[in-house]
């Protein structure tokens, strides 16, 4: 089962992680910053918008320590991911296994994914497809980073573009279910709300506002 | 150890400990609990809001593709979603029909 993770991480999932982290390399190297503290961001870290809140505070008055906060509150949607996924891991010792790994991609998969599978097989399955995601991203960075000289603005910037899209098919892809369309719905509506915030705190209080908005219109139609 | 270094640690610090909070918490709850649909709906709704905004109101490198691009990129990638399925075909029209959008615009 390991191998049908690994398997199925290998298409649109290593796309849109290749994409993301080959602009995230090259991004570290044009701000003068070497390939170990990139390579520690994407495989220690492994959170886009954390990284790159840390990122842009580099050569900043402040530095990146006075971003930190602002890096972990965009990373905070762990919390939930890693709630919603744990019931699905097994309950012994081995779910911690998961733990670097948890991260949007290997997320949305699993949560597609997990709740056909037979119990002793969905942890493998995720470690599969985590750890092939976690690998394309370090080496995706690496190569943005050596790449970075020959990538225009506009190609990087299409680049970064397709995590979003890869985001977007795949709630698309789940809307039948009505659990995910009224988040998704909810969710999309209280974008705006994140545009009142501190950036940092945009996506949290977005997702908090229509995440449990959906939730309480779910229970109210199961009632 | 530079400031840029401890900043990076104290993050790989802090998102371990977030992900360890909620294997921590949930481990021994069945999917069907209602703080785990609480927290599967909240992880939903932030993606939908993330695909939003990065569509809509783009910040950083992601506003240097032009409306054009960024809207012929998500259309030409839920049509091929529509008509072919699948997820890596959608995704590659989606790629093309933003890098097309990007010139034209």
């Amino acid at each position: 089962m390991l191998g049908a993770g690994l398997r199925e991480a290998l298409g649109a999932p290593a796309l849109a992680m290749a994409a993301t982290f080959l602009a995230f390399g090259a991004a570290v190297q044009a701000a003068g910053v070497g390939l170990g503290w990139a390579l520690a961001a994407s495989l220690l870290v492994y959170g886009m918008p954390g990284q790159m809140v840390l990122l842009a505070a580099i050569g900043t008055p402040g530095g990146a320590l006075a971003a930190v906060p602002g890096a972990v509150a965009a990373n905070a949607r762990f919390v939930p991911m890693a709630v919603a996924l744990a019931p699905w891991l097994g309950g012994g010792v081995r779910r911690w296994l998961a733990l670097p790994f948890i991260a949007v991609t290997p997320w949305a998969m699993a949560m597609r994914r997990l709740p056909a599978l037979p119990a002793p097989a969905r942890l493998p399955w995720f470690l599969g497809f985590a750890l092939t995601s976690w690998s394309v991203a370090g080496l995706s960075t690496a190569g943005g980073h050596a790449l970075a000289p020959l990538l225009p603005l506009w190609v990087l910037a299409a680049l970064l573009f397709v995590n979003p899209l890869y985001f977007g098919l795949i709630i698309a892809a789940e809307l039948r279910a009505p659990f995910v369309r009224r988040a998704v719905l909810l969710g999309a509506l209280a974008a705006p709300l994140g545009l009142l915030l501190p950036p940092t705190l945009a996506l949290l209080g977005a997702g908090l506002a229509g995440g449990s908005l959906a939730f309480l219109w779910g229970r109210r139609e199961r009632r | 150890m530079s400031g840029d270094d401890l900043a990076l640690g104290l993050l790989v610090l802090a998102c371990a400990g977030m992900r360890g909070a909620g294997l921590l918490v949930a481990g021994r709850l069945s999917p069907d609990h209602p703080f785990v649909r609480w927290a599967a709906s909240v992880s939903l709704a932030t993606l939908a809001a993330f695909v939003t905004l990065a569509v809509v109101a783009p910040t950083g490198a992601l506003a240097l593709i032009p409306l054009s691009g960024r809207l012929l990129g998500l259309g030409a990638a839920l049509a091929v979603l529509a008509s072919c399925g699948g997820l890596l075909a959608p995704l590659l029209a989606g790629l093309g029909g933003t890098l097309l959008g990007s010139v034209l615009g």
